[in-house]
């Protein structure tokens, strides 16, 4: 038992920690004021992303014979930490969710051009899986693909397609089996090139930043995107789940909201004289933040260990997610009572603290202990997976 | 990066859980609470033999050497089947702080005595309004050949069964950490009924001669001696506390598996399963920064910071967990008859000793100011 980064590992840290700030130029900031650009797509955010690809930083995980360097749970967590410290919108369910699955599963036509695009820093990819009526209960999906010879006619409509905007394809989850009632057993995936006829994108605004609807239109698609067996596409999504989660809730991007409130409330003068971090009750807010994030390191550092052992545990699993989407809304909270009425200034407004960037995750903060499987089924989850319970009805 | 628990290690816990098992039946607690004291020298005695006492003694000194990680494994095992034996002021608090702060003639004294169950030494961390052993209203005059002690430590475990008694006074020109004979003159112990239905004692000391030769530091070697003693004890309360938690969840799950009511398991209800299911993401958080405070202090590195996190966890995990158990099984969890209350009364014992959340939250809180402060541009 020893829980710490060893020196290897604290190297890699701090040289993915040096490497972003390289890539986050002024000019991506300035590219991501405005918040059709915050999550990536802009001319900027393709030139850094292609950099670095080019330096060799996409695809660490994957496979030597992919390109990848076979790199560890736990140094592909620490560089995932370290990248979405750096505020980068780098899209992780395209790199570390998506792609190893399209590379083991796809034809070698698709795997060479959407694999290598990615490794290149070239490609993204869309999430289709939701629609209007199938959120937590996916396998209720009615998008259809119907087979047509060598082709596909595809038809129906996927809800919050995130980066659909300006993705090069959508990971398409289609029903394939005409029969509702098979639910999860009629599924198919295919990638969906995003120029190709019958396409069409809608934004949604939410309250923090833009998704789409997407729209399939009798779209005709080649045989060659579909990716692994008909009917089989349900263990496709199924088996990144965990890979997803390790990548939403990383200990960096809440730690530095934590240290730069630390410094703020040491640097600026409370009303009766002194620094706001003398006041007890600033003290007990981050003494909370702090004991909480604490498990957000051990638990995220844990998960990545596991993985690196076997297969995760089921309960363990739900439970990271549980704790660190309640804990980073908590956090949230706690941070932005600190900074006071100013804390409620939006970015790019005068006198927003610490440029809005707690005001800004606090309001995308709402989706946190809904998405990446709601909350209600991860305890479901824990109560059967960890504690042998029967399940609920 | 290593979360494995060692084959060694697995096989100290795997030996505690057999003898514990073979203590704790329900007719046997209830055959040791009818006594003055919650001890069982039977059990306490079988420990010994297995070498389970010494895992964290030096070899030298008739132990295991195996160091602190596994002392906190033994007190898991102790929370899990609420043993009546005082592991962690004997363990943690005395033996631990006599193997690393006591001399040479001090360690080969007792440490050989605690491993080998003949002789108990126990340790006193607190006094009245005062979870601070290193800042205690207890006082020390120096007198030819050692000290004459003043002052009452209170909720002493294991007062009336020790040799000697690790507490600390505070002397003119610094502090000192003495072990105290209880039978000495000037000593009085009074019992005092705690929450866990223990009888433990307040400690009354009036002009009590401690010789030098009992005298285990002074000076800034005793403020060391005094904050090792204390990090200890709060990590191994946490180690106790998680094993107590650990099981009052694993209790609850399977009652509400079995109970029905509406002609359905109570587990199938969304609200009562969900409930279970926070205690167990709970006492994952408990177990995590239990185990890195048990590891930087078994690697004697610095542990301030992540005990008191764990403390800070403990307090609200085991109020928790120990709240829910009791809410989910009814009336049941609270009849004498069944096996909960125990555990939900030793969570609690455990919660508000030797430091609680809002003290240690407050604590932290202070010192995360002074770092930040100290780092903030003039």
């Amino acid at each position: 038992m020893n829980i710490e980064l060893t020196p290897e590992q604290k190297a890699l840290q701090q040289e993915v920690r040096e490497y972003m700030k390289t890539v986050m130029t002024p000019e991506l900031l300035q590219e991501m004021k405005d918040d059709e650009l915050k999550e990536g797509g802009g001319p900027e955010f393709r030139k850094q992303y292609a950099r670095m690809g080019a330096d060799g930083w996409i695809g660490l995980s994957w496979s030597k014979e992919l390109g990848g360097k076979e790199m560890s749970h736990l140094e592909q967590y620490i560089f995932t930490d370290e990248v979405v410290r750096s505020g980068f919108a780098y899209p992780f369910l395209t790199t570390e969710a998506v792609t190893p699955v399209i590379a083991a599963n796809a034809n070698d036509e698709v795997r060479e051009e959407v694999v290598g695009g990615v490794k290149q820093g070239k490609v993204v990819i869309a999430i289709g899986y939701s629609e209007p009526s199938a959120g937590t209960d996916l396998a209720s999906l009615k998008t259809k693909a119907v087979q047509d010879g060598d082709h596909w006619i595809i038809n129906g409509q996927k809800m919050w397609t995130s980066l659909a905007n300006y993705a090069d394809y959508v990971w398409l989850a289609a029903r394939t089996d005409p029969d509702e009632s098979k639910k999860h057993k009629g599924l198919t995936m295919f990638l969906v090139p995003t120029d190709y006829e019958g396409f069409s994108v809608t934004p949604v605004h939410t309250l923090g930043v833009r998704t789409n609807a997407t729209y399939y239109n009798d779209i005709r698609l080649p045989d060659k995107y579909r990716v692994g067996e008909v009917n089989a596409g349900w263990k496709l999504i199924t088996g990144q789940l965990n890979i997803e989660r390790l990548s939403l809730f990383t200990h960096g991007q809440v730690d530095s909201l934590y240290v730069d409130t630390c410094q703020w409330a040491a640097q600026t003068d409370a009303p009766g004289g002194g620094k706001l971090i003398e006041q007890p009750w600033v003290q007990h807010n981050l003494a909370r933040v702090k004991s909480g994030l604490e498990v957000v390191k051990l638990i995220c550092w844990k998960q990545a260990w596991a993985m690196d052992q076997g297969p995760l545990d089921m309960a363990d699993a739900s439970t990271a997610k549980v704790y660190s989407s309640e804990f980073f809304v908590e956090l949230y909270r706690l941070l932005l009572e600190v900074l006071g009425g100013a804390g409620a200034i939006a970015a790019h407004s005068p006198g927003a603290a610490l440029k809005g960037r707690i005001e800004f995750r606090w309001r995308v903060g709402s989706i946190l202990t809904f998405g990446g499987g709601t909350n209600e089924i991860q305890r479901d989850i824990i109560a059967m997976a960890g504690l042998w319970m029967p399940r609920t009805r | 990066m290593d979360f494995t628990i060692s084959e060694e290690l697995q096989s100290v816990q795997q030996l505690a859980q057999q003898i514990l098992g073979d203590f704790t039946e329900v007719d046997k607690l209830k055959a040791i609470e009818a006594q003055d004291t919650r001890f069982d020298p039977a059990l306490w005695q079988a420990l010994a033999e297995a070498g389970l006492l010494g895992v964290d003694i030096d070899e030298a000194n008739g132990g295991m050497g195996l160091g602190f990680f596994a002392l906190g494994m033994l007190c898991e095992e102790v929370g899990r089947t609420v043993a009546p034996v005082p592991v962690v002021p004997v363990l943690a608090g005395a033996a631990g702080t006599l193997r690393r702060f006591g001399n040479d003639t001090q360690r080969e004294q007792w440490l050989p005595g605690i491993a080998a169950g003949s002789a108990l030494v126990t340790c006193a961390l607190e006094e009245y309004h005062n979870d601070d052993p290193t800042r205690p209203a207890a006082t020390a005059q120096a007198v030819e050949g050692g000290y004459t002690l003043s002052g009452s430590k209170i909720c002493v475990d294991a007062a009336t069964h020790s040799a000697r008694i690790l507490l600390s006074a505070q002397a003119e020109d610094g502090l000192v950490v003495a072990l105290v004979d209880p039978r000495a003159a000037g000593v009085a112990l009074n019992p005092q009924v705690v929450t866990s239905g223990e009888t433990r004692h307040e400690l009354v000391m009036d002009q009590v001669q401690v010789g030098a030769e009992d005298i285990l530091a002074t000076g800034r070697e005793a403020l060391e001696a005094m904050d090792w003693a204390q990090q200890a004890t709060r990590t191994a309360l946490c180690a106790m506390a998680l094993g107590l938690c650990d099981k009052m969840m694993r209790i609850t799950g399977q009652y509400t598996s079995e109970r029905e009511q509406f002609g359905r398991a109570i587990a199938t209800f969304q609200a009562v399963s969900h409930r279970v299911a926070d205690c167990y993401i709970d006492v994952e958080c408990l177990r995590l920064v239990t185990q890195q405070a048990a590891s930087l202090l078994d690697q004697g590195r610095p542990a301030q910071d992540a005990v008191s996190m764990a403390k800070i966890w403990c307090g609200d995990v085991a109020h928790r967990v120990s709240q829910a158990a009791q809410h989910c099984h009814g009336g049941t969890g609270v009849d004498r008859d069944y096996i909960l209350w125990r555990y939900c009364l030793m969570a609690r014992q455990i919660e508000l000793s030797a430091g609680n959340s809002a003290r240690l939250t407050g604590e932290l809180g202070q010192a995360i100011a002074r770092e930040y402060l100290a780092a903030a541009p003039a």
